[in-house]
């Protein structure tokens, strides 16, 4: 584990507690056998191995754990959670994580992929339905590899694999109030 | 609307009620066209659930839960209001999301209080969620073995299930196990063959192809060199996002087709929209299709 030798390391001592309260996995029971990195597909790209985090969450790294890109950068594809033999969802935990970092506005090391999760949950606030070619277009001007997947949307729009105009739900209204209901802007 | 009042379909018929999802209406709209082709086939009456929307899918968990529950949930309440016992999901991913949204509606009350005041009807917990596959038992690809009169020999397929549909069902509630050599029987009736290779469940890297694909790159290229290596012609696949980003990402220069599993079936069964399936995949199969005088 990488530490700055300079800094103190910060523990937050309820910070297991709260995690596990929030995702209801039982952090207690890990005993980094790893099956769940060895399996992970994103394990090679990680800062932290998904037992890592385990580990730094047992110890209270909170800042370390929010600012990591793990967090980020888990898919959920659930390796995990088949090979794990304490039965710990870390999906559940990441997803907790990631609403952590994001509520106390911690750095966030894969702003490319909340920019992504944003521009899709904000087209599904405003037709009920991902509309996919406002979605690309949309998330596409904010960062910057647009031309690369040019020719492949291109192909994509011109076979008809892309509807111009939204598909909207009827009851729209029932996003608006589900919103309401989650506290959630828009 | 309530149980009685459906409207009437043909004798001899299943009604089926689907949960498409959003893919299934544009990028995959021929994965929609070619399995509800061959619901048709197996004697299915096809409905859609009326007014569903998104599942929230990777996004809406990963910022919050809650709202992806309850996201979720309001395709669980109209199914109830419509009188649907059974809800069969297309896309892996939607199937996930519905079915653990199920889940955490049955465990927690405050939950559902939450979704009656989203939606103003109460949940019971009387629609199940339940895998595309599951409407057919296992064996059912006989029914399809007479109508073929196309072989598709010449064609070496690696079947790709994906992360999701093959994860154990303790933890997605739909056992791959039970329907796997029935699938592949399915594809062998057609005349094509059926390799076994060793990444039919490696992660195409999902949503990060689309946010970071430099890493979706990586684990596209690894899954088209195990294919590659097993002397595949092509893949076979059964989720909408799979099947794009093994065509449009990785960076091998000779690319694979990627077929969605029910348009095998229309190719074998000389389906006049086959050819138009197959002119909307990124990476051209026709050259494949017409050297082994398929198409």
């Amino acid at each position: 584990m990488q530490t700055k030798s300079t800094e103190p390391i910060r523990m937050d001592a309820g910070f297991m507690k709260d995690v596990a309260e929030r995702s209801g996995q039982m952090f207690n029971s890990c005993f980094h056998c790893r099956s769940c990195s060895g399996g992970c597909p994103m394990g090679e790209e990680m800062d932290y191995l998904p037992n890592d985090i385990i580990r730094m969450v047992q110890l209270g790294l909170k800042q370390e754990v929010l600012e990591s890109a793990s967090i980020w950068l888990c898919v959920g594809c659930l390796a995990c959670v088949s090979e794990c033999p304490n039965g710990i969802h870390i999906p559940d935990m990441m997803d907790t994580l990631r609403q952590i970092a994001l509520e106390e506005k911690a750095t966030i090391k894969e702003p490319e992929v909340v920019a992504f999760h944003q521009a899709f949950l904000d087209q599904v606030k405003r037709y009920g339905r991902l509309y996919e070619l406002g979605f690309m277009t949309r998330y596409r001007m904010k960062s910057l590899p647009v031309l690369r997947d040019l020719p492949n949307y291109m192909k994509f729009f011109f076979s008809g694999r892309l509807n111009f105009l939204p598909e909207k739900i009827h009851k729209r209204v029932d996003m608006k109030r589900l919103n309401e209901v989650c506290n959630v802007e828009r | 609307m309530s149980k009685g009042d459906r409207k009437l379909i043909p004798l001899g018929k299943r009604r089926i009620c689907i949960y498409p999802g959003c893919s299934l209406t544009a990028s995959s709209r021929d994965f929609a066209d070619s399995l509800f082709q061959m619901a048709r086939m197996a004697g299915m009456w096809v409905e859609e659930l009326k007014d569903w929307n998104c599942c929230g899918a990777s996004p809406a968990h990963s910022v919050n839960p809650e709202y992806a529950t309850l996201l979720s949930g309001r395709n669980l309440i109209l199914a109830q209001k419509q009188g649907i016992e059974d809800l069969y999901v297309v896309c892996p991913s939607c199937y996930i999301r519905l079915k653990e949204s199920m889940h955490k509606l049955d465990k927690d009350a405050g939950l559902r209080d939450k979704l009656f005041e989203a939606y103003g009807t109460e949940y019971t917990g009387e629609v199940n969620v339940r895998f595309f596959l599951e409407s057919l038992e296992p064996g059912d690809e006989e029914i399809f073995k007479g109508k073929m009169n196309q072989s598709l020999a010449g064609l070496n397929a690696v079947i790709y299930y994906g992360c999701l549909m093959s994860r154990p069902e303790r933890v997605t509630g739909f056992e791959l196990k039970v329907y796997e050599s029935s699938i592949i029987k399915f594809v062998e009736n057609t005349g094509a063959k059926v390799i076994d290779w060793g990444a039919s469940s490696r992660c195409c890297g999902a949503h990060l192809a689309v946010s970071r694909p430099d890493l979706s790159d990586r684990l596209v290229d690894r899954i088209l060199d195990y294919a590659k290596r097993a002397k595949a012609n092509c893949i076979i696949t059964f989720c909408p996002l799979c099947q794009v980003n093994l065509e449009m990402r990785g960076k091998a220069k000779d690319r694979l087709p990627v077929f969605f599993i029910p348009e095998l079936a229309g190719f074998a069964t000389g389906e006049v929209k086959a050819l138009k399936w197959a002119r909307r995949h990124l990476v051209n199969p026709l050259p494949l299709l017409r050297n082994h005088r398929i198409l």
